[in-house]
């Protein structure tokens, strides 16, 4: 159990720094920015606690608010995605028991994990922009922003599970 | 009660949920307030310590660039500093100018240092003697100067001593131009002020002012050329009225002269020799006629 948590702990520092000091800086055309600190909540396997996975949850969105300088931005949309990824994961994961599957190209097959990565990032991306915004005055940046950013984030995960394969 | 606790705890999630998604909406709509931004923001001690790590290993990287670009500046600044320093030469004192003309030029010549043992600057034909004679080297008819401008000609020299003839004297015809152009006339002394002469035949269509610098001629093959003798005062028409007569303020203070050099030029005696066979043939000539 406790070695579980130091390797998680690990994972977050690395999710945290990479995105901090490396993928901050990316913006395409000036919407779209990738967010990997997402596929962090993402891989909460089958049966982690949820009290746990929320608390991680928020931990991460806590410093990337720190480091992006926005506070209760990212805390507030990771906190509800690491409430219902449990949730979308016994959705897409139906057949599988429990204890630990980490839902992975590996464990789900291509075409489940990448519905799955696209329900969540998709649903993340859209609370994270429209609670940015918080209203409908520039609708044409907000939208761009939420279809870019998924697009972006996408591909980095799934290279990232390709690599990873 | 118990239906309570067991509420609690199977919908737990539930309220941890509910409670972090409340702080983190209460630091969205607070950020405007000052604690809370300082607290969360980037000037969070350790976001502030990563992203420095992280800018100094930019700034390594970044170093071949910067040192071209200091190269670059020094370069510049070298020339503005040459700049500076030749406007600061063509701007500086006439004194110091003059001092290191003078030592330019003695150091031409083998300068044999002398102290000044005896002095007169009330007499009218006032002599110097000084610690130097011929087992140093001193000769008749060498020049002798100062730190500040000419003394004399050595007259007699014994063995360790000799004995100078200096401006202040009635017999001394020192041959001196105005600095600046060729113009020259003879240095005399008449008695009376001990830190005035004059210079006699200047010609009527020389160009100086008051205030210009007299310097040896170096016609008289026993000062060289550029030692200073002083300043000129005023300006006088000579006796037959032909030139003029400048009295000059000497730049050598005689009352206190305590070290001479006694200039030893070669060259220079081989011209004075020259000069004496010259005016010997041209006298037999004359004889001979």
């Amino acid at each position: 159990m406790t070695i579980d948590t130091l390797k998680r702990a690990l994972k977050f520092l690395l999710f945290c720094l990479l995105q901090a000091l490396v993928l901050n800086r990316i913006q395409l055309f000036n919407v779209a920015t990738p967010l990997l600190y997402i596929y962090f909540v993402m891989t909460f396997p089958l049966g982690f606690p949820k009290w746990a996975g929320l608390l991680w949850g928020f931990a991460m969105g806590l410093v990337i608010d720190i480091f992006s300088n926005t506070p209760g931005l990212a805390s507030s949309s990771l906190t509800l995605i690491a409430c219902i990824q449990p949730y979308l994961l016994q959705l897409f994961l139906s057949q599988e028991t429990d204890n630990g599957a980490k839902p992975s190209v590996r464990t789900m097959g291509l075409g489940k994990f990448f519905t799955f990565a696209i329900t969540i990032v998709f649903l993340f991306c859209f609370i994270l922009f429209t609670i940015e915004a918080f209203n409908f005055f520039n609708w044409q940046h907000w939208l761009g922003s939420i279809v870019g950013s998924t697009l972006l984030t996408l591909l980095f995960i799934m290279a990232f599970e390709m690599w990873e394969k | 009660m118990e239906n309570l606790w067991q509420f609690l705890t199977r919908h737990f999630h539930w309220l941890l949920f509910l409670f972090l998604e409340a702080v983190s909406v209460v630091m969205l709509f607070s950020y405007n307030d000052y604690q809370a931004s300082t607290w969360i923001s980037t000037s969070n001690a350790l976001a502030g310590k990563i992203y420095e790590y992280q800018a100094d290993v930019e700034h390594f990287f970044s170093l071949t660039k910067q040192n071209e670009e200091l190269t670059l500046h020094n370069i510049i600044l070298e020339k503005q500093i040459d700049m500076l320093r030749q406007k600061c030469d063509s701007l500086a004192g006439d004194t110091t100018a003059a001092q290191r003309l003078e030592m330019e030029n003695l150091q031409a010549f083998t300068l044999i240092p002398a102290k000044v043992v005896s002095n007169s600057i009330v007499n009218a034909d006032n002599l110097i003697t000084i610690n130097k004679g011929s087992k140093d080297g001193v000769k008749a008819d060498m020049g002798v100067v100062c730190g500040n401008g000419i003394v004399g000609v050595v007259y007699l020299v014994s063995r360790n001593y000799a004995v100078i003839i200096p401006a202040l004297n009635n017999r001394s015809r020192i041959s001196c131009s105005i600095r600046g152009t060729n113009y020259f006339g003879y240095l005399t002394w008449t008695p009376g002020d001990p830190s005035v002469a004059f210079i006699e035949d200047v010609p009527r269509h020389a160009k100086f002012k008051k205030g210009d610098w007299i310097e040896t001629s170096g016609y008289s093959s026993i000062f060289p050329h550029g030692i200073s003798v002083g300043k000129i005062e005023k300006i006088f028409n000579s006796n037959d009225g032909l030139s003029y007569r400048l009295q000059v303020r000497l730049s050598t203070d005689f009352s206190c002269l305590r070290d001479v050099c006694v200039i030893n030029d070669k060259e220079m005696a081989e011209r004075m020799r020259l000069r004496e066979a010259a005016n010997d043939s041209l006298m037999m000539k004359t004889i001979k006629q």
